[in-house]
């Protein structure tokens, strides 16, 4: 979820240093003034009036998907039900939130903000809902005071029908989307991964692999799926970027955008065997990309494979809930053309990301979350060297999140759809940018980063 | 030791975590191999007209109405008349515990009369999960009251209603192999009266937590 980089001090840093990492896609600082942090995805009021059914059908707490919820999503986002299925599948999501760093930033957490404790906002509108019989769609626009822009934000639409094999349940599809893994339906995967919301503006590490949402927004792909007997989920696909008119149309400035070269394959395979009240999940995803640096032609591509592990175990009982989310994403970086442009020193590079989390839920309502975060790869002067004195991307630590949702079994009379989270984040770093003191060689601690994020989520 | 394990450790290009990860993925696919989705007798086939709403109940409540998780009730096997009843009931929101309303009241809203009776025949036609054996103490005391009621506590016996095997009989339901969990569930709301029903909320409301459990542990062995 690292997807924005450090909004530093001085902005000719800044530059530098987004062109040094921006080079090799997936190590990105300053990614994220183009590829947008806060990415919530959600309980769509939208889908409980298709539906008819309270928002804790589909998600455990929110916006973890439960069984239910994964064969809504596998099915197209067709299933109705509800008396209010012919309203327009329009739905809204409002995020203030307020953010505290352990030690303020001098010249403002972003271009208009102060040194630190800071309010912002982001709000988003939505499209979710059946469109035909086997085709339904999940289209989100977004607004975000950070950096004060209207974006196109994630997107799945879908086609899904369901048959036999075997004498069982075949359910196929294929999905359009935007993102890699924004259409898959576990929460262990990066799209839907936690922290489900997170600051942006706060500094985040500067390394992130590719599928870990540098490409979000910024691509079309075509994933077709099967999911058979309820135990085997198969996928393979592909991306292709966006011409920088068409982001720019969308809200997405292309300047920094690495583009793909061709079409970048995806795949994903997942088992998930359920008994009693339990599931497990256990799959593998990733992708593969031909890359053109900061769509600068002439030195040629450079090539970025993505291998990832998740797994996924879900309990929901009828007063507690667990859920525990493991990925595993290993980084293979042919960087030969970033070194041709002097962009990084190395003709290969790697990085290995491994996030961990798990979550209580008592009643659908108070939820308890621990995640913990190692980000690990090869040094690099060019690549790292302007943000970490050892020119090296490994970060780790842990991000805690108190919820209270008292919705999710139902709003308010005047509008039972009204979802709502309050949620306290504190993300604490053992390493930051490559070491845990004097990490930038100006004497900053990876402590120094911290934060503390509150936040209000509505959803109606 | 120090020297076997140095040698294993010898290739080690890079800590890349790519066997456990593999080892578990594995793992996951030999336990999927012997597991537990779609066993069990075959299905009815589905009438054509309410195939597509059989795929949506099938989400929860499992291919032909064999659910794996207690949240939601086996429906296979399940008595016609009870179930036109209950899916009636959600329609029409007299039916209020609250997995109902966060479920059933959507689901059930659009139903028309003729599809509910078509859903509740394919679902009777079903061939039903067997019970679970079992010999617990919980079970026999479970069977004890089943059997004979609780006369000191106005419990009457379950079984002249339900059968003696727990079968159903027209509006009263099938209990046999139904989740204990879910029995436990209803027992509780028909005693807190959140969901609505003379008969059952006299029979239940003078049950304690362990009898509860008991009836349920001896009705999921049927």
């Amino acid at each position: 979820m690292f997807g924005k980089g450090r909004v530093s001090e001085a902005a000719s840093k800044f530059s530098a240093i987004a062109y040094a990492v921006l080079s090799v896609a997936p190590c990105l600082v300053g990614a994220a003034l183009y590829i947008l942090d806060i990415r919530p995805v959600h309980a769509l009021p939208s889908y409980a009036r298709q539906t008819g059914q309270q928002c804790a059908a589909c998600h455990n707490g929110f916006p973890e998907l439960t069984p239910y919820g994964r064969l809504f999503k596998l099915n197209g986002y067709t299933f109705t039900g509800g008396n209010y299925s012919n309203w327009p599948p329009l739905a809204m999501m409002a995020i203030p939130n307020f953010t505290h760093v352990a030690q303020s930033q001098p010249g403002g957490l972003a271009p208009g903000f102060g040194n630190n404790n800071d309010f912002a906002f982001t709000g988003s509108l939505f499209y979710g809902g059946k469109i035909f019989d086997h085709v339904g769609a999940f289209i989100q626009g977004t607004y975000d005071q950070v950096p004060n822009a209207i974006h196109w934000d994630n997107t799945d639409i879908r086609y899904a029908n369901t048959g036999q094999l075997s004498d069982h349940e075949l359910v196929y599809g294929v999905s359009l989307n935007n993102n890699p893994t924004v259409n898959d339906v576990w929460n262990s995967t990066p799209a839907w991964g936690y922290p489900y919301v997170a600051s942006q503006l706060a500094p985040t590490p500067a390394a992130s692999t590719l599928v870990e949402g540098l490409l979000a927004q910024q691509v079309l792909g075509l994933n077709p799926y099967i999911y058979w007997n309820r135990l085997v989920y198969a996928e393979v696909g592909g991306y292709r970027t966006l011409s920088p008119w068409s982001l720019s149309a969308l809200g997405i400035p292309p300047p920094g955008t690495s583009s793909i070269d061709g079409l970048a394959p995806s795949w994903r395979l997942a088992l998930e065997p359920a008994w009693g009240n339990n599931t497990w999940e256990v799959g593998t995803f990733g992708l593969a990309a031909s890359l053109v640096p900061q769509r600068i032609g002439g030195a040629g591509s450079n090539h970025v494979t993505d291998v990832g592990f998740d797994t996924q175990y879900e309990f929901l009982g009828a007063r507690d809930s667990f859920s525990l989310q493991a990925r595993y994403i290993l980084e293979y970086q042919d960087s030969s053309a970033s070194q041709a442009l002097g962009l990084s020193s190395n003709s290969f590079n790697n990085l290995h990301s491994l996030h961990l989390k798990g979550t209580y839920y008592y009643k659908q309502m108070i939820g308890l979350n621990v995640g913990y975060f190692n980000i690990q790869g090869s040094s690099d002067p060019l690549l790292y060297g302007d943000v970490s004195a050892n020119n090296s991307p490994n970060s780790s630590g842990w991000i805690f999140e108190l919820d209270y949702i008292p919705f999710n079994y139902g709003g308010p009379a005047f509008w039972p759809w009204l979802n709502m989270k309050l949620g306290l984040q504190y993300i604490r770093y053992n390493k930051f940018d490559g070491a845990s003191t004097n990490y930038d060689g100006a004497g900053t601690n990876a402590s120094a980063n911290n934060t503390l994020f509150a936040f209000a989520w509505f959803a109606f | 030791m120090t020297e076997q394990s140095s040698a294993q450790g010898g290739g080690r290009a890079d800590p890349l975590g790519g066997m456990p990860a593999l080892a578990l993925f594995l793992t996951a696919l030999g336990l999927a191999g012997c597991g537990g989705a779609g066993q069990g007798p075959q299905a009815v086939a589905v009438p054509p007209d309410v195939a597509g709403t059989v795929h949506v109940c099938s989400s929860c409540h499992g291919p032909g109405g064999r659910s794996i998780s207690s949240t939601f009730p086996r429906l296979a096997g399940q008595q016609k008349d009870y179930l036109i009843a209950q899916l009636t009931a959600f329609r029409d929101h007299k039916r209020a515990d609250p997995h109902a309303q966060t479920y059933m009241w959507g689901m059930a809203a659009r139903l028309s009369d003729p599809t509910i009776v078509a859903l509740a025949a394919y679902y009777a036609a079903q061939p039903p999960v067997p019970g679970t054996p079992d010999n617990s103490p919980e079970a026999a005391a479970g069977r004890e009251i089943y059997t004979q009621g609780i006369p000191a506590a106005n419990v009457p016996a379950c079984m002249v209603c339900h059968g003696g095997k727990g079968e159903g009989n027209s509006a009263f339901p099938r209990l046999a192999g139904q989740h204990s969990a879910y029995i436990e569930r209803q027992l509780e709301a028909f005693a807190s009266n959140a969901r609505a029903n003379e008969i059952m909320h006299a029979n239940s409301k003078n049950l304690t937590a362990e009898q509860i459990r008991d009836i349920a542990a001896y009705v999921r062995s049927l």
